[in-house]
Formats: structure tokens, sequence, C-alpha cells
């Protein structure tokens, strides 16, 4: 024991301990984020694959796929792609253009994927949007990122919320452009000319649907062109590839 | 030997059963009523929570002698965040899976009173190994009045059980309905509020003086 006791409320102490104690957790802190950065990005990457693939109906069930199946599987029938404002598939990106995924098979386009970037309760939502090669039918839906409260609105990256979307039709008898959006309570409550518009809304989560039916009416109508030129059927066969090469 | 075996069964105890942390100390509440709508997640974050409770009270229990009273309070969440945000990026670059399905728990986690309140009244006075095991004790606590929460909520709210029907079809048949309460956050005040009553009159515990 020393005659001398260590005050630990004493003034050099307060700041001594402060300014270790920081350095100390802003070191562990950084270190962590920086050493462990580069695995993150991949399974992010790899994560963003996942997601477009179970967009396009590619991956179902729960089991998720060994990684080089994934890999395999995406390069075999994703293309990412860019098209201009009017629709056009263009080599460079400028400043108006926009990304979107071709879901392929032997060199016929049976489908495309929008990126979906809509607000949320809490937070960013992204997704992927997937439509049959008729440029109006949604067939298939998923999450990417989103922080909205987990068994609410975090119920939107589930499987039985997920396969609603599947069949629905973003245009109307018309042939109007009316997107797909989210109803508050079942679809089968709703107007019958309305069902094929709406999915099935989460209980206690009405303002994550709204949020999100509002997110994906904006992409929508930003990738109606490209949805345009589907319907048309000039984009199915091979005409990316010619523009590519 | 036997001293300190009964002592941490008595740390124990008071955690899980007679001081329990959201019954008794009623700390935690607000996670009990985000995370409880469903049983799967209420598990994830008990888990995460006992185990962060644990080790922040063991640190800042082996520091508790440097620790200035002024600015502890400051320094205890500086420890309670690093050791968070660190266990987060090891998730999300090991197990990536696990930390999307965590989602917004992991943050949850900083902001519970739980673990500063163990801080502040345990670790703070007793020795590491002491601490540790009072924060798993709490932990424990937490995830029993958790889960119980969570079980419940689900089976009403949606007749499921970790996702899987148990509430038979013939039942629905004859009129029962999900009670579409339970799913909302006032469902969850009103469990907890019954399953608080419930403990203390159990345990004899009255806040009230006689």
């Amino acid at each position: 024991m020393s005659d001398q006791v260590f005050d630990k409320n004493s003034k050099k102490n307060v700041i001594q301990f402060a300014f270790l104690l920081s350095i100390i957790c802003s070191l562990l802190i950084t270190g962590a984020a920086s050493g462990l950065k580069e695995l993150q990005q991949e399974n992010i990457k790899l994560d963003k694959k996942i997601n477009i693939l179970k967009a396009a109906n590619l991956i179902t069930g729960k089991q998720k796929p060994p990684k080089d199946v994934i890999v395999n599987l995406y390069k075999d029938h994703i293309q990412e792609v860019i098209v201009d404002n009017s629709g056009k598939t263009i080599d460079k990106e400028t400043p108006e253009s926009m990304h979107l995924y071709f879901y392929q098979t032997h060199n016929m386009i049976n489908g495309y994927i929008l990126p979906i970037n809509s607000k949320g309760l809490w937070g960013k939502i992204r997704g992927y949007l997937a439509f049959e090669n008729d440029g109006q039918t949604v067939s298939g839906f998923s999450v990417f990122s989103h922080s909205e409260t987990p068994g609410l609105g975090g119920e939107i990256e589930n499987a039985w919320f997920r396969k609603n979307f599947k069949g629905k039709k973003i245009l109307n008898s018309q042939n109007n452009f009316v997107s797909v959006g989210i109803a508050k309570g079942k679809v089968k409550n709703l107007p019958t000319n309305l069902q094929d518009h709406y999915v099935d809304g989460i209980s206690g989560a009405t303002l994550t649907g709204q949020y999100l039916s509002e997110g994906i009416k904006t992409t929508l109508a930003k990738y109606e062109p490209v949805s345009i030129s589907f319907r048309q059927k000039n984009l199915k066969a091979m005409d990316i590839h010619q523009n590519k090469e | 030997m036997l001293n300190e075996t009964s002592r941490y069964k008595e740390i124990l105890v008071k955690g899980i059963w007679s001081e329990n942390p959201v019954a008794y100390q009623v700390l935690g509440i607000c996670s009990a009523l985000a995370v409880t709508v469903k049983l799967s997640t209420a598990i994830v974050m008990s888990l995460a929570l006992t185990l962060v409770t644990a080790f922040s009270s063991m640190i800042i229990s082996s520091m508790r002698k440097k620790i200035p009273s002024n600015i502890r309070i400051i320094a205890e969440l500086a420890i309670i965040a690093s050791l968070v945000i660190v266990t987060d990026e090891i998730l999300k670059a090991f197990f990536y899976d696990i930390s999307k399905q965590l989602s917004i728990f992991v943050g949850l986690i900083i902001t519970n009173c739980i673990v500063l309140g163990r801080a502040e009244a345990f670790a703070l006075a007793n020795n590491p190994v002491d601490s540790f095991i009072d924060g798993i004790a709490n932990g424990l606590g937490y995830s029993l009045v958790l889960i119980a929460v969570a079980f419940l909520r689900e089976l009403l709210g949606t007749g499921q059980c970790l996702g899987f029907m148990v509430i038979p079809d013939f039942i629905y048949d004859s009129g029962y309905q999900n009670m579409g309460l339970m799913v909302l956050a006032p469902g969850a005040f009103f469990i907890i509020g019954l399953l608080v009553w419930l403990k203390n009159s159990l345990a004899g515990i009255s806040h009230e003086k006689r």
C-alpha cells in the first residue's frame, strides 16, 4: 500500500481517463470496421445477388444455396443493363441513365428486374421488383435492406408478404399505368377492379405500407419507358446483345 | 468455495426471479414492447442482450476503481456502445444472415436500460466475476419475461408459435378469431402489466410500504 491514496476523482485523472477511454474505444471501433470491411462488402454483394435471384424466382424456399451456386445462377441468368430515360439500352452511364437487370435464359429475355428505392418509416427500403416480359405482370419482389420495426414493418422481407406480389398487374383494364400498392388490410376486402393492383397489408404497419406503395409507384413511373418497350415486344430477343457487342 | 457458489446462486436467483429486471426493476420495457410480436425475434434479442449485459458489466467492474464518478455514465455508455458496435461489425462480417435478422436490435441493446442499470447498480460496487454472473442473471430474467410475452402475443395475435400454426382449424371454424390487438403495442402493455402483477403477487413483493 502506498501512502498516497489514488484519487480517481482528481481533475488529472478525469481528463486522463476520458482521453484514454476515447482513444481505446475509437481504435477498437475503427479497427473492427476497417479490418472487416472487405468481408462485409462481399457479404453485401452476395446478398444483393441473392435478392435479385429471389425476385426472379430463381431462388425459392427458405434454404440458402451455397455461394458458388448463387454466383453461377447469377452469371447465367442475370444481366445488368443501363438504359436512358426513353428506355433504350446504352453502353455508358449518363446522369439520366437508370440501372436494371434482365432475366434471361438461352438468349431469351424472360423478364426484367427493377431496383426499388423507397422511403420507409424509419429508413430507406431497398429491394427488387421483377416483371414478366409482357411489361405489366409482376413476377416477384424481394427486400434487400430496410430498417422497419421487426415483427411489424419488418415483415416486408418475409416470404408470405413477398409472394403476394406475384401475378399482380401494373396496368388496369384500360391499359393505363396504375402501379401496385400495399392495401390496408386484406386484398379480398377491396373492390374487385382493384384486387389485381394491391397486395395484402401488414397489420400494425400501415405507414410502412404507404411509404412502400409510394416508393414502388415512383420507381415504376420512372421505368415506365422500359416497361412500354417490353409491352411493344421490341426488347424481348437479342437487341441488348447487339447493343453491347 | 461453498460460500462462493451459494453467493453466485443468490445473484442468479435475484436477477432471474426475485428482482427480475422487467417485473421488479421495470427496466427494458421499451424493447420488451417492440420485439415481442414474434417469438423468434424475442429469442434473438434475449440472447444478444444477455451476452452484452454480462460482458459490459464485467469490463466496467474491472475498471470500477479507475472510473471517475463524475463522468462514470459517459464512460459506461462509451464502453457499452463500443462493445455493441464491435459485435455488430463481427456479425456483419462472419454471420451476415444473423446480423440481418438482428437489424435494429443491435442498436436497441445500447439504449436498453438494463445494461446501464446493472452497470450502475451492481458492477460499480462488485468484483468482475460477480458482475458477469449478475449480467447473465439479469439477461436471463429479461429473457424470461420477453419470451413469455412474445409467446402469448404470437399465440393470441396470429395463432402461431415460432411461425407454425398451433391453433387448429376447427377452433377457427367454430368462431374463434385472432386478437388483432395483440399484434400492436397496446397488447404488449396489457400482457406485461398482467405478468408483472402475477409475478409480484406470486413472490409476495410489493413496492408499497405495508
